[in-house]
């Protein structure tokens, strides 16, 4: 019983992180229609900063905050620098410069930052709760980390659904053309859009490396199954993304802990053939009747 | 009959191009078997003033941290014995490539040692997954494969195999069988839970220590390298109430498991194999993590482990005061640490079987040396090697040791045996004895 508890809870931590990474992909997808892999070296660069910054004796919640801060400042000079120019080009030349974009960021960061692991700083305790005799094994890391990520959720979705400005994203990522016409900004949407898609991942990069090991690659893993729990939950949607994240993260986390870690990545490549099979849009999404 | 002479023109041209090309191959490594031929056109990788030695590494990546200090630590050694003149007039040049711990990178940085730099030999090349991927190579092309940094069996258990290959540290089946015997005698009620790193590294100790404790084990569980969430094996080894764990990993997993336990509030008697416990190393990864809150004492005290070299904190000894000294003279920055010392001992086992290998060393010739220095060479190790024609594995045991303060206290004498069925004795033949006063090992051979 036990067992099954801190499976779970294990399971819902990791998924929240997915959940999070989901949400900056979906944010992405709905304000500019591209996966964004270059993502996942992004949020790893933020993740530097804070640490250099805490590193420095500075407290870590300033960290935190310039580590969100500059990943606004580098989706905005990535979407400008790099993405701009292959806008309104097929949308596989943005997907293709995005892989490129993860390969050389890894690269920098080895030789900027190194490439040996560092430790992560946590500014709540290791250890799990007690409640009698029963472990709760969540720290208070993870209950901040699923906190977070719910309210990040809430706000995208008050975002696309009550603001003028989300309406306005989700028509230029929808249709350039019509938007300009109708007197939207577009570029500027689309900026935005990574701006703030940006911080979304710096946030789920920093909530993964809290209290863990951090090298220039400690975000590919992330990548892979963020974009799992995206694909399951529907690109489309920001409450898809963190259910879709929190099924693969309990799901995976069973697989490792009944079945065997090294079948981990081989079962969430299987709920991800098996979704683009059964529900290729996924599992919450209600757009493909209007997409055709 | 035109067109056929045309034909043929360029096919004989090639045929005979390559005949040539062959012909400067063979010629450019001398076949090392003939003594004139070894004086009169020197081994591959030796002139007049230098030997050049090759050694991959992981400098990055998941095994990174700790084991990429090693090469500092042979580098150093070399210097110091450079500085004093090299071995028979010769500089031993040492050159070390980073291969991520990933063995198709592995195969591409031997390749360039063999055929681009043309070393003489390899030295402690790291790594169990890594140095599979080359080792048929290295013994196809006949390059001295010495003192591999992994302690799976296979260098050593079959030397009609793998002629130039010899291992370096005690393989993982004598240390799981001197752990076993340790554990059925002294903790003969616990229940035993493994925590295994999925390859050779987790199958022969597992070997090793069945004989043992069977009946004590209640729960195996293995994390595969690279998958960092570790919490559902920890989970599942208190779920099954474990209250011994005994680790066969790498040290970044140390401090995983350990911050998964914290996690749990899951707290058994630890035991790290000697790879993956170094407290200097999980201590500061850990510490890190709450900025001070778990540095207070470090989370590895009480923790059991082995020891088969003497480690920083053995500053009386002859050996590490000599490493001391080596590192002051001629290490880079940073301090002296287990893993550097783990670096100079192999430098100095080479330089002792370059040595022995006479004047003109040829690469049979450092094979022989090697072979026939066995375990009466004095070593900076605890333990005699086991060097003969029937086996090339390494050093033959260690002592258990508790960890308290970050430093080591020996539980046990420095216990020996070998692969299979033989008996785990006490042996002190090595334990004490001291380096030569000069630092490196006499060419008496």
């Amino acid at each position: 019983m036990q067992q099954l508890l801190t499976t779970s809870l294990a399971g819902l931590t990791l998924g929240m992180v997915y959940a999070a990474f989901a949400l900056a992909l979906v944010l992405i997808w709905r304000s500019t229609r591209i996966v964004n892999f270059a993502q996942a070296p992004m949020a790893m660069i933020t993740t530097y900063i804070a640490l250099l910054i805490v590193d420095a004796g500075i407290p870590y919640w300033i960290g935190f905050v310039a580590a969100l801060l500059s990943g606004l400042v580098l989706g905005a000079i990535i979407e400008r620098v790099f993405i701009r120019p292959v806008e309104g080009k097929p949308e596989m030349n943005a997907i293709i410069l995005t892989l490129g974009l993860f390969v050389v960021i890894n690269a920098v960061a080895a030789i900027v930052f190194g490439s040996h692991y560092r430790s992560f700083p946590v500014p709540f305790g290791l250890r799990g709760f007690e409640v009698g005799d029963v472990t709760v094994a969540l720290t208070g890391f993870d209950v901040f980390s699923i906190c977070s990520v719910v309210v990040v959720m809430m706000l995208l979705l008050a975002l696309f659904r009550y603001t003028d400005v989300g309406l306005k994203m989700r028509a230029s990522a929808f249709n350039q053309e019509v938007s300009r016409m109708l007197g939207v900004k577009v570029t500027g949407m689309l900026t935005l859009g990574w701006a703030l898609a940006a911080v979304v991942g710096s946030l789920s990069g920093l909530l993964i490396a809290g209290g863990d090991l951090v090298y220039p690659s400690y975000m590919d893993s992330v990548v892979v199954y963020g974009f799992v729990a995206a694909v399951l939950g529907g690109l489309d949607s920001p409450v898809g993304a963190v259910i879709g994240g929190l099924l693969l993260g309990l799901g995976l986390s069973v697989v490792s802990g009944y079945v065997g870690s090294e079948l981990v990545p081989l079962a969430a490549l299987s709920i991800l053939i098996v979704v683009l099979l059964v529900r290729p849009s996924g599992l919450f999404s209600h757009a493909t009747a209007r997409r055709v | 009959m035109k067109s056929w002479t045309k034909r043929m023109t360029p096919i004989v041209g090639l045929v005979t191009v390559g005949a040539l090309v062959t012909a400067c191959g063979a010629g450019g490594r001398p076949s090392g078997g003939g003594d004139a031929a070894a004086v009169s056109a020197p081994e591959t990788g030796i002139t007049e003033t230098s030997v050049t030695i090759g050694a991959t590494f992981p400098l990055t990546g998941v095994a990174a941290p700790g084991y990429s200090e090693i090469p500092t630590g042979t580098q150093a050694y070399f210097d110091y014995v450079n500085a004093a003149g090299g071995v028979h007039g010769r500089q031993i040049d040492y050159i070390v490539r980073d291969d991520g711990y990933n063995p198709t990178t592995t195969s591409q940085v031997t390749n360039e040692f063999v055929f681009k730099d043309g070393v003489f030999a390899m030295l402690s090349a790291l790594g169990t997954p890594t140095h599979r991927a080359v080792v048929d190579f290295l013994n196809g092309e006949k390059v001295p494969d010495l003192l591999v940094a992994s302690g799976s069996r296979q260098w050593g258990d079959d030397p009609e195999a793998k002629p130039y290959t010899f291992g370096w540290q005690p393989d993982y089946e004598i240390e799981g069988k001197i752990i076993g015997q340790w554990v059925a005698e002294n903790m003969p009620d616990a229940k035993v839970g493994l925590f295994l790193q999925d390859d050779d590294l987790g199958e022969d100790s597992e070997r090793g220590l069945r004989p043992y404790i069977e009946d004590q084990i209640v729960e195996v569980q293995r994390y595969t390298s690279g998958n960092t969430d570790v919490a559902p094996q920890i989970t599942a080894l208190e779920a099954a109430g474990a209250d011994l764990v005994l680790g066969f990993n790498v040290p970044s997993y140390t401090a995983l498991s350990q911050l998964a336990a914290m996690k749990l509030n899951y707290d058994p008697q630890w035991f790290y194999a000697n790879i993956g416990s170094d407290p200097a190393l999980i201590g500061s990864l850990l510490s890190n993590f709450s900025k001070g809150a778990v540095a207070a004492t470090n989370p590895l005290d009480g923790a059991l482990t082995t020891e088969y070299m003497p480690g920083v904190d053995a500053t009386d000894n002859a050996w590490v005061k000599l490493w001391q000294k080596v590192w002051d003279e001629h290490g880079e920055a940073g301090e002296l640490t287990n893993y550097r010392i783990f670096g100079m001992s192999a430098a100095y086992t080479f330089v002792q079987a370059l040595q022995a290998a006479g004047e003109n060393p040829t690469r049979e010739g450092i094979v022989d040396a090697l072979e026939k220095m066995g375990g009466a060479a004095a070593n900076p190790s605890l333990a005699p090697y086991r060097y003969s024609v029937d086996s090339h594995l390494g050093i033959s045991g260690m002592r258990i040791v508790e960890i308290n303060d970050g430093a080591s206290d020996p539980l046990t004498p420095v216990l020996v045996t070998d692969l299979g069925d033989s008996p785990i004795e006490e042996d002190g033949s090595a334990a004490d004895d001291g380096p030569p006063a000069s630092g490196i090992p006499e060419s008496a051979g």
